[in-house]
């Protein structure tokens, strides 16, 4: 008996991760809150960690409007200008 | 928009021993099951089922955007026969899909989401009838073929195609007796509103599914009620329960009673959309008291482009009178309608369409 496969025949994407900061100490950074109850806050609470801890700049806070789908494209590609890394994650 | 052929890429086969339950229990093996047994997609089942459309069987229905996997007719067809569809079936799965695959029904975050939402597909027009779909009596189920089964295939394909599997990429905290099933017709026997398929828009005669990313199944009983706002303040009242309060959209099924009484009143489906949007709302200080209140959903309710019927000071399920899709369905007996809550605190999820289309 010869059965089909039911799984797609796309070949998998390849994911590259950015390279890693040699140092934390003194970047930038941003913040990409999801919109969701208390998102904001704690991000905010994390950034300042690293401001106390690593001397680094809050320099922009980006807001997707829907938690569950990839931030737009002009949004990351503005918030790459200017920081160094960015803090983001779910807020429940 | 998913409609290219991609590169031809064979699918793969399996060979198994001829025995049937053997099989079937190689498919659980595999990890292709919703934990039921599944027919095995023997070749010959699968190519009856590709007959159903004459696209070329690599065509790409609907794409994935966070892992890049596709789904192509053929793997549609697969799925669907382990489902249990027939052929005549399949139109109405790929109709499904082409709806779930619009960006604003954002179906991997429906699927991925601890809030446990079940695409419903809610088919409307002759099509239905043609295949005997059930809009009747047990209208979610269970025993009819075509309403389980297309279900049952929207499933797989998110489990098989789509990788999304409980506990890894479907992260539901409780999940939803909808994601084994969740797909009914529109009943149209005694329906004094028009088709959920003409007020989208297409031709008469034509057929549509509606695809919404359903986040439970609320049951409405009301023997008592005799007059539209009776029926429709109980309706309301589980819309607005602080439970599924959010911005997100409604579907409403009233059962035929309730349509009955809603009917000889008079009353449209856009009056009773009104209705139910203006009802269907919780004071601020209410919303605070369960500390669901948030000023930027308050803001977006209430700022410009607003609804005329959003009051001050409270908050109404949605954002405006046609966020809630209301139709006919169930037996002739009992006063028991359903709202069932959209997926998402917000607007997460928005609520497509397609057409069904015969294409052999």
């Amino acid at each position: 008996m010869q059965l089909y496969s039911p799984m797609s025949t796309a070949p998998k994407r390849k994911a590259v991760r950015a390279p890693a900061l040699a140092t934390i100490d003194g970047m930038r950074i941003g913040v990409l809150e999801n919109g969701k109850l208390n998102a904001e806050e704690m991000l905010n609470e994390v950034a300042q960690l690293f401001v106390q801890r690593n001397g680094c700049t809050i320099r922009t806070l980006a807001s997707k409007s829907n938690a569950s789908a990839p931030a737009p494209g002009n949004t990351l590609v503005k918030v790459a200008q200017e920081v160094d890394f960015l803090l983001t994650g779910l807020g429940d | 928009m998913a409609t290219a052929a991609a590169a031809k890429i064979t699918p793969r086969i399996h060979e198994v021993p001829d025995d049937l339950l053997a099989a079937i229990d190689y498919c659980y093996d595999q990890g292709w099951t919703d934990g039921l047994p599944v027919v095995p997609p023997v070749v010959d089942r699968v190519k009856a089922m590709l007959a159903a459309d004459d696209r070329p069987p690599e065509t790409v229905i609907a794409l994935h955007p966070a892992t890049g996997l596709d789904l192509s007719l053929h793997a549609a067809a697969v799925n669907a026969v382990m489902a249990g569809c027939l052929p005549d079936y399949f139109p109405v799965l790929v109709a499904g899909f082409e709806a779930m695959e619009k960006a604003e029904f954002n179906f991997h975050g429906s699927t991925a989401s601890t809030g446990g939402s079940a695409p419903l597909l809610v088919v409307s027009g002759p099509y239905a009838d043609a295949i005997g779909m059930n809009s009747d009596v047990n209208l979610f189920g269970p025993g009819n073929r075509p309403n389980a089964t297309i279900g049952r295939a929207t499933r797989l394909i998110l489990r098989n195609v789509f990788q999304m599997i409980p506990g890894i990429s479907d992260k539901s905290t409780q999940g939803n007796p909808g994601k084994y099933s969740f797909c009914i017709a529109e009943r149209m026997r005694g329906n004094p509103w028009p088709a959920l398929v003409e007020t989208q828009g297409y031709a008469k005669g034509a057929s549509s599914v509606t695809a919404y990313a359903g986040g439970g199944f609320c049951n409405v009983e009301n023997h008592g009620g005799n007059t539209p706002e009776h029926i429709l303040s109980s309706v309301a009242d589980a819309m607005a329960n602080y439970g599924c309060i959010t911005l997100g959209q409604s579907v409403v099924i009233l059962a035929p009673e309730h349509m009955g009484i809603i009917a000889a009143a008079g009353w449209s489906r856009e009056k009773a959309q009104d209705y139910l949007f203006s009802q269907a709302k919780r004071s601020v200080d209410g919303m605070k008291s369960v500390g669901k209140f948030r000023d930027r959903e308050y803001d977006a309710q209430h700022g410009e482009g607003a609804s005329p019927l959003a009051e001050q000071g409270f908050i109404h399920r949605g954002m405006r009178p046609d966020d809630i899709l209301i139709t006919m369905g169930g037996g002739d007996a009992g006063g028991h309608s359903c709202f069932i809550p959209s997926w998402s605190r917000g607007r997460g999820s928005i609520m497509q369409h397609a057409e069904i289309r015969k294409r052999s």
